[in-house]
Formats: structure tokens, sequence, C-alpha cells
């Protein structure tokens, strides 16, 4: 092909491109940006126009807890699901690739798994009656059930379990990238296991805790069946007080406002993410 | 008997039924500069990483000073190593390289910021200090390698195939570099390559690797002029192999028959020849002579091509017996010899060849 020619095709293929792209803004657009436009409308509109329902959400002590509550609930989720992440993904990093694509198998069919299935299933296991306290109390370690269910324990574990394959995929990626020999080489610049992994292993593998770290933080925001099943009251998240507002209370503008805040505070921490880390080692290099 | 500084015992390592190292004992004085030579896969990586402790061998000793190393893990041993591999931490500055293995020992302040300058003057990269090692070139990279594996003064420093990745040029200049740090440090080097000319102008010597085992051990010159077994004198410089019939040995010198019917007496035999028994002469391309000297053997050849080699020129010949020999006489020699007939006699000292078993 000559010269002349190709750069014909270049030159058409660039308006081509954008033109390919129409659709999916189309869709976009359709399904995510006008109910987004739809939520923001009702939640200064319903009942009637103004920020009453903002003020009533952010100068409200009950509402501020819920606020608290979905924070705290989604950053010990984050760092249980980190801790318990690392060394699951360290070895699937350096363990032989046949063995690692058949655990990576086992890993995503449980995420194909129905999300209420798996979550019941906790609650057979967490309950007062449950295997987990039953096998506790018969070894005699426990006198009493442990509180495993209806509070945060029981949250974390089930939404820990949830999140651990959205956690491990791209730390996996960040640490198989990281060269062993690099490993090696600290080690014989004198650095014990526990100082290449402080000083080499972590700092290397931060962007893939990172971008695992934000998907994990800003999916758990957001969780409703997890907790709904496996929380208490009193620890009520976001995700139920909105199904609360506009199902049992027929709220919509106090819903869609919370929704709406929601929204905003994930996008802002995406943007902060980009900000810290750039695009590609937000989105874990893919 | 003096205790050998490093020493390496029956060294042997199998990977499940396969076995990469066989049976390798060396000594290595302090401060010489080592060279395990050899083709790819013939365990010369294997043996260092049994060194470095990445590796435990299936048999065998590594004794630093008459201590075992092989119950130390690799980061008590103390020992610096450069990789084939550009290794350097890619989010620490050139500057934080270097310091790591202080900075892992807890090192003073002060201490590390100046062995971080020694280092890196040593290796010529002062202005680098505070780059990252992605902004480095391959040869810089190395050298800054090269500082990290230094700045604990360790006693021994590994090196395999340092310079693999790099261009001819930058090659030679960091090979000088590594010269002269030798020279400077007193460090004791082990040095992987499989490039001959590389083993031959930095060592003081060469163990020479086949299969997991070591072939020959010493100087280059040793190597070059006193090949122990066929494949050393195939492996290190260029050689002819003719066919030879052995008559009889005496006093390790040996008379043979050629293929052409010509006897030549006065061989170096490399082993115990039976009269009659097949064997092959081996004759440096440089050792052949167009003119007769005093103890010439000599050899009838058809010269079939000519080429001019700068300082040298390279002559194929064709036996007798129709084998291509290769002659590399020097320009200088062939000046006086303008007019070169194709049918010719060439001439060589039979001290300087080799009997082998066919
Ligand atoms: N971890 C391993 N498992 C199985 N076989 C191995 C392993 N490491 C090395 N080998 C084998 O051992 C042999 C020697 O390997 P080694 O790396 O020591 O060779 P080498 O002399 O360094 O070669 P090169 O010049 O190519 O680096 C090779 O045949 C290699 O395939
Ligand atoms: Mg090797």
């Amino acid at each position: 092909m000559s010269v002349e020619t190709q750069q014909s095709v270049a030159t058409l293929r660039m308006p081509g491109g954008l033109g390919g792209l129409l659709p999916a803004l189309i869709l976009i657009g359709l399904f995510f940006v006008v109910p987004v436009l739809a939520l923001l409308l009702r939640s200064v509109t319903d009942p009637a126009p103004g920020f009453q329902n903002y003020a009533a959400l952010l100068g409200d002590g009950t509402y501020a807890r819920v606020f608290f509550n979905t924070f705290l609930v989604a950053a010990v989720v984050t760092s249980v699901t980190v801790l318990v992440a690392f060394p699951v993904a360290w070895m699937l990093a350096i363990m032989p690739p046949a063995l690692a694509s058949i655990v990576f198998g086992v890993i995503v069919l449980s995420m194909w798994t129905n999300l209420l299935t798996r979550t019941y299933a906790w609650m057979v296991l967490l309950q007062r009656t449950g295997v987990i306290n039953r096998a506790l109390m018969a070894t005699g370690l426990i006198d009493q059930p442990l509180p495993l269910i209806n509070n945060l324990t029981g949250v974390t574990i089930g939404m820990v379990y949830i999140m651990l394959p959205f956690m491990i995929l791209p730390l996996v990626g960040t640490l198989r990238a990281i060269d062993p020999m690099t490993l090696r080489a600290a080690a014989l610049c004198g650095a014990s296991p526990f100082q290449a992994f402080r000083r080499i292993l972590l700092p290397l593998s931060l962007p893939g805790v990172a971008a695992g770290g934000l998907m994990v933080f800003v999916m758990s925001l957001g969780y409703f069946v997890t907790p709904a099943l496996l929380g208490g009251t009193s620890n009520m998240m976001l995700a139920e007080m909105i199904a609360q507002m506009i199902q049992s209370l027929l709220n919509w503008g106090l819903g869609s406002a919370a929704a709406f805040i929601l929204l905003v505070v994930t996008m802002a921490l995406y943007a902060l993410q980009l900000r810290l880390v750039g695009v590609r080692r937000a989105t874990g290099g893919v | 008997m003096t205790q050998p500084f490093l020493s390496i015992r029956k060294l042997r390592k199998a990977f499940g039924a396969f076995t990469a190292v066989h049976d390798v004992t060396l000594d290595i004085p302090r401060g010489e500069f080592l060279t395990f030579l050899g083709p790819s896969g013939s365990g010369k990586s294997t043996t260092l990483y049994a060194i470095a402790g990445f590796q435990d061998p299936s048999s065998g000793n590594v004794l630093l000073e008459g201590k075992s190393l092989l119950a130390v893990p690799s980061h008590k041993r103390n020992i610096g190593m450069v990789f084939q591999r550009y290794t350097l931490f890619p989010h620490l500055s050139v500057a934080e390289n270097v310091a790591f293995p202080l900075r892992v020992r807890r090192r003073p302040e002060a201490e590390v910021k100046r062995k971080v300058a020694d280092m890196l003057g040593l290796v010529r990269l002062e202005s680098f200090a505070e780059r990252l090692p992605g902004a480095l070139s391959g040869g810089q990279q190395q050298r800054v390698a090269l500082a990290r594996a230094l700045a604990y003064d360790p006693p021994i420093l590994l090196m395999d195939e340092p310079l693999s990745a790099l261009d001819k040029k930058l090659r030679e200049e960091i090979q000088a570099e590594i010269r002269r740090i030798h020279r400077e440090t007193g460090v004791t080097i082990l040095y992987v390559t499989h490039d001959q000319e590389e083993a031959l102008h930095l060592s003081d010597r060469i163990a020479l690797f086949r299969d997991g085992r070591i072939e020959q051990t010493g100087t280059g010159e040793d190597l070059y002029l006193r090949p122990a077994t066929d494949f050393v004198a195939g492996f290190i410089g260029n050689s002819n192999f003719l066919a030879a019939e052995h008559l009889e040995t005496k006093d390790g010198a040996s008379t043979i028959r050629l293929a052409d019917g010509s006897l030549i007496s006065g061989i170096n035999a490399n082993g115990a020849f039976s009269s009659g028994q097949k064997t092959r002469l081996m004759i440096r391309p440089e050792a052949f002579r167009l003119e007769r000297g005093p103890t010439s053997a000599e050899l009838a050849v058809e010269i079939v091509d000519v080429a001019f080699y700068g300082e040298r020129r390279r002559i194929v010949a064709r036996t007798a017996a129709g084998q291509e020999i290769d002659i590399r006489p020097t320009s200088a020699a062939m000046a006086s010899q303008e007019a070169t007939p194709r049918h010719r006699r060439v001439f060589f000292d039979p001290g300087a060849a080799f009997l082998f078993p066919a």
C-alpha cells in the first residue's frame, strides 16, 4: 500500500472514530445521565422547590449517623479486604500459571454465583446457632455463641467475601508485573523478607492496592443486599436508608437527595484518585 | 595448607530428574577475578545462584573462609550481585538504590551519604543521583547496579552476564570500568558470561563449563595454548581439527599420520592413545606459517580464498584429503608472499598442535 493511500485512510478514520462512539454515547446518556438528572431534579423540587431535602439530610443527627456508618463500614470492609487479598494475590502471582488459572476460575465462579444465595449462605454460617458458633462451642473455645450477625462483624464478613475478587484481580496484575529478580536483588542487598516487603514489594504494589481499594470502597458505599441481611438495625447504611425513604416513606425528594450525595462523594473520591496516581494507575494499568 | 578464600566443594544441583550441575569443585583466592565461561545451559548461573543462596544445592558445599554458607540466608550472606536483567528498584532514585543496602543495615545517615557519593563517583554517575532508574540507559542502569552491589563493601561480587543486554561499544566501555573497579577495590569477582572474548580479557582465571561440569580451569593463556580437551580447544579461540591416525607417543610427544599420508612427530598428546587409534589434530589458525621454521611440520594445501582482515589475513585452504582449514597469517607475513601459488605448503610448530581422541 502506498503512503498516500495510508494517509487518506487515516484521515478518513479520524471523524469516523468519533462517529463510531455515537451509539455508546447515546446509550450512556439515555441510561445514566438522564436518570441522574431526573434524580437531581427531583431532589430539589419534591415536595417543593429548594434545598430543604439537602438541609434535612445534612442537618439531622440520625441521617448523619447513617452517613458516618456508611463510611465506617466501607472503610472497615476495604481495609480488611486489602489485608486478606494481599497474601492471596501474592500467592496467585507466584503460583505456577496452570494452578493459578484454576484458582482464578474458582474466584470468578464465586462472582457469578447469585449474590442473595451467597449472603443467605453466610446467614446460615454466622447465626447464633450457625455452623461457626456450634463448631467453636463444640471445641470448647467459647461457651456463649459469638454475636456474628446483625452487627458490623456480620456486614464486614459478608461484604469482604463479596469484594475480595475486585481487590485480588487488580492486585495480581500489579504483583505479576514486579520482576521477582528485584526481590532477589533486595535480599542480596541485605534486606530481610520483611524489609523487602516493606521497602520494595509494598511500594511497588501500591497502584494495585489503590485501584482495588477505591473500587471496593466505592462499591461498599452503595451496597444494599448484604448490609440489609447481615447488618443490624443500629448500623444502617445509606443504600438501605434510601430504599426505606422511597419504598416505605414514599419520600422521593429526600431519597433522591441522599442518592445524589452518595453519587457526588463517589465521583469526588474517583477524581481524587485520578489526581493522586494518574489515569492509567487508577484503572489498575489496564 | 592455606585455606582458600571461597571454596566450592562437589556442588551438585538437580531439578527433578534433570541435573543442571553435576560436580563443580573450585577454589577461589581472595581478590581474584574468576569467570564462568560456557555455552547456554551449562550450569553457570545455577552455580552462581548456589553461592548467592537463591537455590539450595542438592549436595556439596560452598565455603567462605572455611565456613559453610549453605545455612546462611541470602540476605545475611553479605554478597554483592549484578544481574543480567536490570533489577534496580524502579520506585527509588539512583541515590536511594545505592543507599538501599546501607539503609537496611541501618547505617548512620552521614555514612550513607558519603558512601553513596563515593559509589556514584566510582561508576561515574554523580550527576544522575536524583534520577529514577526508568530514565537511565541500559548501560547506566547496570553501572548503578554495580554501585549498589559494591556499596556495602561485600567481599565477593557476583555478576551474571551483566553486559549481555548492551551493545558492543557500551559493553567494552563497561568492561573497562569493571576492570578498573576490580583493581581499585580488590573485591573478589565471580563473573558469568558466554562470550569468550569478554572472559579472556577480563579475568585472571576462567572456569570453562560444559553440561554442568567444569571442563578446565586456568588463565586465558592456559586455555588457549594448552587446552585440556577438544571442547576447550573448540570453545576458546578458533581451531582446525584434522583427522589423524596415532602411531606412537613418547614422553608426551606423539607421532601421527595425516589422511594424506604425511607423518608428523613432536605433537602434544592430551591423553593416552593406542597405536593406530583414530584421533583429531588441533591446530590454531594463527599457528600456521607461510615460511618454513627450524622445527616446522608441513601440510600441503590448495588455497581457496584469501581475505583481508586488517592486521591479519584469512586464508581458506583445502588439504589433500579435501578438508577445509582456516589459516590466519599476519598481514605483515603475507606482504613478502605477494605471489601466492594455488598449491603450496603451509607450516606449523608441532609443539603448538594438540592431539585429541576422535
Ligand atoms: N528452576 C529450574 N528448573 C528446572 N531446570 C532449570 C532451572 N533452572 C535452570 N534449569 C536448567 O539447568 C540448566 C542450567 O541452567 P543455567 O541457568 O545454570 O545455565 P547457564 O549456564 O547460566 O546458561 P545461560 O548462559 O543460558 O544463562 C539449564 O538446562 C536449565 O534449563
Ligand atoms: Mg545463566
